[in-house]
C-alpha cells in the first residue's frame, strides 16, 4: 500500500472556502447560528491541533495512567458538553453524567478492547483513544438528542407523569414513556447509520483506515466492530445517564423536584 | 380511613390551609368546597404526596403517609386531575401506559355508564370535546377499582346530564372512598358529606 498524501496546509487552507456556501445559506435564511458556526470551527481547528500535539506526546509515552487520565479527561468534557446543551444545573448533573460515561466506558473497553480486539497491550494508546474516542464522540450526541426529550419531555408533561404515578402505583410506570421516548430518539438516527452504511455513506473509521494504508478487508471488521461498540456505547451512556440522575431529578416521593423541572 | 391531621400548607409566604383537620371514613363520598385557591386541589395533592406540608401529617388506613408508605399508599388511589388533556392518543392508550391494557372491557363499561358509547374508549382524544374527555379519563380511573377515588373538579367540562351519569356512576360503588373537590352545586348536593375550606 502507498504512504497517505499529506494535505499541505494552504490546500488546507482552501478547504475552509468550501465553508462559504453554509455562510451564505445561514446568511440568506437569517439564521442566527453564523457566530456559533464560526465559534465552533475555530474550536474544531484550535483542538485538533492541540490534540495532535497531545497524542503525539501520549503516543510516544504510551502508559497505562496517562491514557487512562486522557480517557477521564474526555468523559468529564462530554459531561459538561452533555449539560450545556441540554441546559441543565452543572453542580447537581455533573457528577452522576461522568459517572454515567466512566461505567460505560469501563464496560466497552473491557468487552470490545479486551476481549473483542485483544491487542498485545490494553491501554496501548493506538487502539484504546481512538476507541474510546470514537464511542465517547457518539455517545454525547445521542446522549444530547436521549436526554432533551427526557428532561423536556418530564418539564412539559409532568401531569402524565403524576397521573401515571398514582394511577400505576409505580414511578417505574410512571416513567416508561419518558424514557422509551428518550432511548428512542437517542439511538434511532444511529440505527438508521447502521442500516445504510457503506451505502450511502462511508464510516469515517473506515475510511481513515483505508486512507491510513491497512486494506478494506481489515477496515470493514474495526468499523463493524466499532459500529457495535458505538451502538452499545450511546445504549449504556444514555440510560445510566438517566437512571444515575433520579436522585437529583426526584424527591423521595417520587415527585419532580420543583428547582430542577420548572413550570 | 383518611385521616388529616393539622395540616399546614404555604406557598411563597401565603398560607394556603392552616392546621387543617378531617377524617374520611372508607366507603365515604366527601367533597373539598371552597372558592379558587382555598386549597381544595392541593388537598387532593397532599393526600397523594405530590405536595408535602410544612407541619401536620396524613395517614390512610392506620400507615402514615411518609417516603416508606407513599408507594403502598398510592396503590390504593386512583386520581382524576383537573387538567384531563393528558398528551396520549386515547384511552386504550392510557390503560396501556398504566399496564392495565387487560382492564379495558371493564372502563369500556364505565364509558357506558357515564353516557359514551363502548368504543369511544380507543377513539382518538383529538376527536373528542373536553366533556367526553374528561369521561374517557374518569372510566380509564374507575376500571383500576381502587378503594380510594380522588377527583379534582370531575364536573369541570360536563353538562347536566352528564353529571348526573357521574353521580349515578359513583353512587354504585361499592366500598370505595371517594374524595373530590369542586364547587360545583350538582355534585356538592349529591356529595355524602361537604368539607368547606
Amino acid at each position: 500500500m502507498k504512504e497517505t498524501t499529506d494535505i499541505g496546509l494552504w490546500n488546507l487552507l482552501l478547504a475552509f472556502v468550501g465553508m462559504a456556501i453554509p455562510l451564505f445559506v445561514f446568511y440568506y435564511f437569517k439564521l442566527k447560528v453564523i457566530k456559533d458556526m464560526l465559534v465552533g470551527m475555530i474550536r474544531m481547528v484550535v483542538q485538533l491541533f492541540l490534540v495532535a500535539v497531545y497524542l503525539e506526546w501520549i503516543f510516544k509515552l504510551n502508559s497505562a495512567w496517562i491514557n487512562s487520565l486522557w480517557v477521564l479527561i474526555m468523559i468529564f468534557v462530554g459531561a459538561g458538553t452533555v449539560l450545556q446543551r441540554v441546559k441543565l444545573n452543572w453542580k447537581t448533573f455533573l457528577l452522576p453524567f461522568a459517572l454515567a460515561g466512566f461505567v460505560s466506558m469501563l464496560i466497552i473497553d473491557s468487552f470490545f478492547i479486551g476481549i473483542v480486539l485483544q491487542p498485545d497491550y490494553f491501554f496501548d494508546a493506538r487502539y484504546f483513544i481512538p476507541i474510546t474516542g470514537m464511542v465517547l464522540g457518539n455517545s454525547l450526541n445521542h446522549n444530547i438528542v436521549g436526554l432533551t426529550a427526557y428532561f423536556g419531555g418530564l418539564q412539559q408533561k409532568k401531569e402524565l407523569y403524576y397521573f401515571l404515578l398514582t394511577n400505576s402505583g409505580s414511578k417505574r410506570q410512571a416513567l416508561l414513556p419518558f424514557v422509551s421516548d428518550a432511548l428512542l430518539k437517542g439511538l434511532n438516527p444511529l440505527i438508521a447509520t447502521m442500516s445504510v452504511m457503506g451505502l450511502i455513506s462511508l464510516p469515517g473509521m473506515m475510511t481513515g483506515q483505508i486512507l491510513g494504508g491497512a486494506s478494506p478487508a481489515i477496515a470493514i471488521k474495526y468499523q463493524i466492530m466499532i459500529m457495535l461498540a458505538i451502538f452499545v456505547g450511546c445504549t449504556l451512556t444514555l440510560i445510566l445517564s438517566i437512571l444515575f440522575s433520579g436522585k437529583q431529578l426526584f424527591d423521595e416521593y417520587g415527585n419532580l423536584k420543583p428547582e430542577i423541572i420548572r413550570n | 380511613m383518611i385521616n388529616i391531621n393539622q395540616i399546614t400548607l404555604s406557598f411563597q409566604d401565603k398560607t394556603i390551609l392552616d392546621n387543617f383537620s378531617a377524617q374520611i371514613r372508607r366507603g365515604e363520598h366527601v367533597c373539598f368546597s371552597g372558592s379558587s385557591g382555598r386549597g381544595k386541589s392541593s388537598l387532593l395533592k397532599i393526600i397523594q404526596a405530590y405536595l408535602i406540608p410544612a407541619k401536620g401529617e396524613i395517614s390512610i388506613d392506620g400507615l402514615t403517609l411518609n417516603r416508606l408508605q407513599v408507594k403502598n399508599i398510592r396503590n390504593k388511589m386512583a386520581y382524576v386531575p383537573q387538567n384531563i388533556h393528558l398528551p396520549v392518543k386515547n384511552g386504550t392508550e392510557l390503560l396501556e401506559m398504566l399496564a392495565k391494557s387487560q382492564l379495558s372491557e371493564k372502563a369500556e363499561i364505565f364509558c357506558e355508564k357515564l353516557g359514551l358509547p363502548r368504543e369511544m374508549l380507543s377513539r382518538s382524544f383529538d376527536e373528542m370535546s373536553g366533556g367526553q374527555k374528561q369521561r374517557i379519563v374518569i372510566a380509564v380511573c374507575l376500571s383500576l377499582e381502587r378503594e380510594i377515588l380522588l377527583l379534582d373538579e370531575p364536573t369541570a367540562s360536563l353538562d347536566d346530564e352528564a353529571i348526573d351519569a357521574l353521580i349515578e356512576c359513583i353512587k354504585g360503588l361499592e366500598n370505595t372512598t371517594v374524595v373530590s373537590a369542586s364547587h360545583n352545586s350538582k355534585w356538592l348536593n349529591a356529595a355524602g358529606r361537604v368539607i368547606s375550606i
